[in-house]
């Protein structure tokens, strides 16, 4: 009973600490509710459309013109000035005012008559790779589309499906799994999800951490108080009051964002939620233990705010996980958003069920039980601290 | 102004002694930076990921369809991990995230495609992946045309035609490109050059926060104040000069490892980024100063410069480019220093064109400079009050 009641007595204090401090309301509330839509908002065009580029027509033909006119057509590309060399154009580029230049040469109609292949050069700034992939798509479509009018055109005599069956004799389908517009929303948000509500936890529980700091001499972190005397107590009883706020705010994130900004939801919801329990766990007691390194209320942003970009990295959303060194993996499986995001995108984005996720979520399992030990040791030390401060 | 000169050096020097004796400053100026540069530059090492994972799901398994496989594994960026004729296996190991992507090269292909039966050839990505997928994309559609190439070569081979004229007669039109600057298309060349002063640049402006707001904190901003003859401008050089000397420093590392050590492209020459990276340290540095001006609370001083500087690393456009953004996001990241910074590498050290093209961004940093000047009576009184607000 006593164990029940010391829980009781820390939740309740921590409830109100988080309630009464708006910079922790700031960190579990509205960086919640606001920074996904942030996000959101930057990326929703998804690509890269119309990107606008000249063009050097030496060849000046009707077939350079058509090349030009297909390229121009497509969603990528919008041709924005025609110049007479590429001196002019390059210029342009230095403006800024075009992002790539089509150079067609003089031999380009006549190659293609004489049946000698004929070449043209697409030349990219390369300070977006974005721009310069859709504007090598759109390149290649067209010239192999041309390419293979050409070649039934040169078939004379011939019938119609012996024309098609030259020209090609196989055809290629493609098909973009799991994000259909190929688009920057649906990649990246996830990841961009699963670190906010991990983040704002470091942020807001070292923030209740410093401010205890502050206000109490000589930086001891527990009030001198008999329900404080057991560490497992104290942990479990700030893990209660964080996690109702999180459970609401996690449906939110995790179920009405994607769905408001039309984000790939293919997974189970129940499949889904029994995953992020264990990950909104695992998320409070990091937060509970690495909060000791917040020595002051203001210290959380220069101790944990930096560390999402890497974080963002080592899930292998950004760079694929084959690509990245081995030991940084092992590092990364130190951290709950590591498995979340990997979890979370397999769920939701590609449709994965809890057991094929099951080493994700045995991982988030283990951090959950590992972290509370380290947050209840870290409690122990600082309760010898204060009977010594005492004594 | 002898007097004045003094005063800068005895403020200096207390600085100097504060920064060097709390390790937080150590964090946050030397080992926090340094982790961040050696971690990006250690991860993107490669320039581009290679030998991703892929499954091939072959229902044909002839001569031709295993010949197809075996020069698809040859493209560097792609491994072929898993052959299987089962589809569902290796849907199952892309869910699991085990494979990128899937080649099916479908049943009787070998035969379909030498009686005019039109095979299809189908490639799969997982574009949840987006660097994986696109990669793969790219070689799995190169294959794929490759193919086709091969199978009319047999045909026109077949009918007797050949000689030179036949590369002309299999692809009529070839479109050569040019990524200037950025041959090897290196994903680490266009990372690692924003995220290393972007990382900086964040460090900068909390360190400028935190370290205004703890003199007020520990009630020692009016001795500090009158160390500087009572002149708010003098005590905040005495401040920002020492931090800025450090982060410049860090700013070279980062500099030399980008061009030194990593040999990215340099066609500007040092001078105009070291000129860069100098504006931006100190840009962020008055940027800071005026957030801390304009709210007396340092929690929120610093909320915000953590905002600005996470959100640099999306709104710059240096992944995603800024001309697709919507409206009000195109005209936002104007507001902030490293969409300059990052418009500066473009053009001079990828690009290397004459400086006269980027005096836009220049200047846009040296506007940054004078933001303080709008602040500093308040930030004084703000400093003799001492009233520390949580």
């Amino acid at each position: 009973m006593v164990f029940w009641t010391d829980i009781y007595y820390v939740f309740k204090r921590e409830f109100y600490a988080v309630f009464r401090d708006h910079a922790v309301l700031t960190f579990f509330v509205a960086l919640m509710l606001g920074y996904p839509v942030v996000y959101t908002f930057i990326y929703s065009n998804e690509v890269a459309r119309e990107v606008p580029v000249a063009v050097v027509d030496h060849s000046k033909s009707a077939l350079s013109r058509e090349f030009i006119r297909n390229w121009n057509a497509t969603a990528s590309v919008d041709v924005v000035a025609r110049c007479e060399d590429m001196e002019s154009a390059r210029l342009l580029m230095y403006k800024k005012d075009i992002y790539g230049i089509l150079e067609i040469p003089a031999d380009f109609s006549k190659n293609v008559v004489r049946g000698e292949q004929a070449h043209v050069s697409l030349y990219c700034d390369m300070g977006a790779l974005l721009n310069y992939k859709a504007l090598l798509t759109a390149g290649t479509d067209v010239s192999l589309a041309m390419g293979k009018d050409i070649q039934v055109r040169g078939m004379e005599y011939a019938t119609e499906i012996a024309e098609q069956m030259v020209s090609s004799p196989v055809r290629i389908q493609d098909v973009k799994l799991f994000n259909p517009q190929g688009g920057f929303t649906s990649f990246l948000i996830p990841a961009v999800l699963i670190l906010v509500v991990q983040q704002s936890l470091l942020l807001g529980v070292g923030t209740i951490t410093g401010t205890e700091r502050d206000r109490r001499r000589r930086g001891v972190l527990l009030p001198d108080n008999r329900h404080f005397r057991r560490p497992a107590r104290v942990v479990l009883g700030k893990a209660f009051a964080y996690l109702p706020i999180y459970f609401v705010m996690s449906y939110w994130v995790f179920f009405i964002v994607p769905r408001l900004f039309g984000m790939t939801q293919v997974g189970g919801r129940g499949e889904l939620m029994l995953f992020l329990f264990p990950f909104l766990l695992a998320c409070t007691f990091f937060a509970i233990a690495m909060s000791f390194f917040s020595r002051e209320r203001e210290m959380p942003f220069l101790i944990f705010v930096f560390t999402s970009v890497p974080l963002m990295f080592i899930s292998g959303i950004s760079w694929p996980k084959s690509a990245i060194p081995e030991y940084w993996v092992w590092f990364g499986k130190l951290f709950p958003s590591s498995f979340g995001i990997d979890g979370f995108v397999k769920i939701n984005n590609t449709g994965a069920t809890l057991s094929e996720v099951l080493p994700e979520f045995w991982g988030l399992c283990i951090l959950m039980v590992f972290y509370f030990i380290v947050a209840c040791l870290l409690y122990k030390r600082e309760y010898k601290k204060l009977k010594i401060n005492k004594g | 102004m002898r007097e004045n000169i003094k005063a800068l050096g005895v403020l200096m020097k207390r600085e100097i002694r504060m920064l060097a004796g709390r390790r937080i400053y150590w964090f946050v100026m030397i080992f926090a930076p340094l982790f961040c540069f050696l971690f990006f530059m250690d991860l993107l090492k490669d320039g581009l990921p290679e030998k991703l994972p892929v499954a091939v799901v072959d229902e044909d398994n002839t001569t031709t369809s295993r010949s197809l496989v075996r020069s698809l594994n040859t493209f560097a960026q792609t491994d072929v991990v898993m052959r299987t004729a089962n589809f569902s296996e290796a849907r199952e190991a892309l869910q699991r995230g085990d494979v990128y992507g899937i080649f099916y090269v479908p049943a009787d292909f070998r035969r379909d495609a030498s009686t005019g039966g039109e095979p299809v050839l189908s490639f799969y990505t997982n574009d949840s992946y987006f660097l994986a997928g696109s990669l793969l994309y790219k070689d799995m559609r190169m294959q794929s045309n490759l193919a086709n190439g091969a199978v009319q070569q047999t045909l026109l081979l077949a009918k007797g035609e050949g000689g030179p004229l036949l590369a002309a007669k299999l692809m009529p039109i070839v479109l050569d490109t040019h990524p200037l600057n950025n041959p090897w298309l290196s994903y680490a060349v266009y990372l690692a050059n924003f995220l290393l002063p972007a990382f900086l640049c964040m460090f900068v402006m909390f360190t400028t926060v935190y370290s205004i707001s703890e003199e007020i904190k520990r009630r020692t901003s009016r001795e500090w104040l009158e160390k500087g003859n009572g002149s708010i401008i003098l005590a905040l050089m005495g401040k920002l000069i020492p931090q800025a000397l450090v982060f410049t420093a860090m700013g070279m590392l980062a500099l030399s490892m980008l061009y030194g050590y990593a040999h990215f492209p340099l066609n500007s020459g040092f001078f105009p980024m070291f000129l860069a990276m100098v504006l931006m340290i100190l840009a962020s540095q008055c940027f800071a100063l005026f957030v801390t001006g304009m709210t007396r609370r340092s929690r929120i001083a610093l909320s915000a410069c953590a905002l600005w500087g996470v959100l640099s690393f999306s709104i710059c456009g240096f992944t995603y480019p800024v001309r697709s953004m919507p409206e009000l996001a195109q005209i936002g990241s104007n507001l902030f220093q490293m969409r300059h910074y990052f418009l500066i590498y473009v053009d001079q050290a990828l690009n290397g064109i004459p400086m006269v093209f980027s005096w836009q961004s220049y200047a846009a940093l040296m506007v940054y400079l004078f933001l303080p000047i709008f602040i500093l009576p308040k930030l004084k009184s703000d400093l003799l009050e001492f009233k520390y607000l949580p």
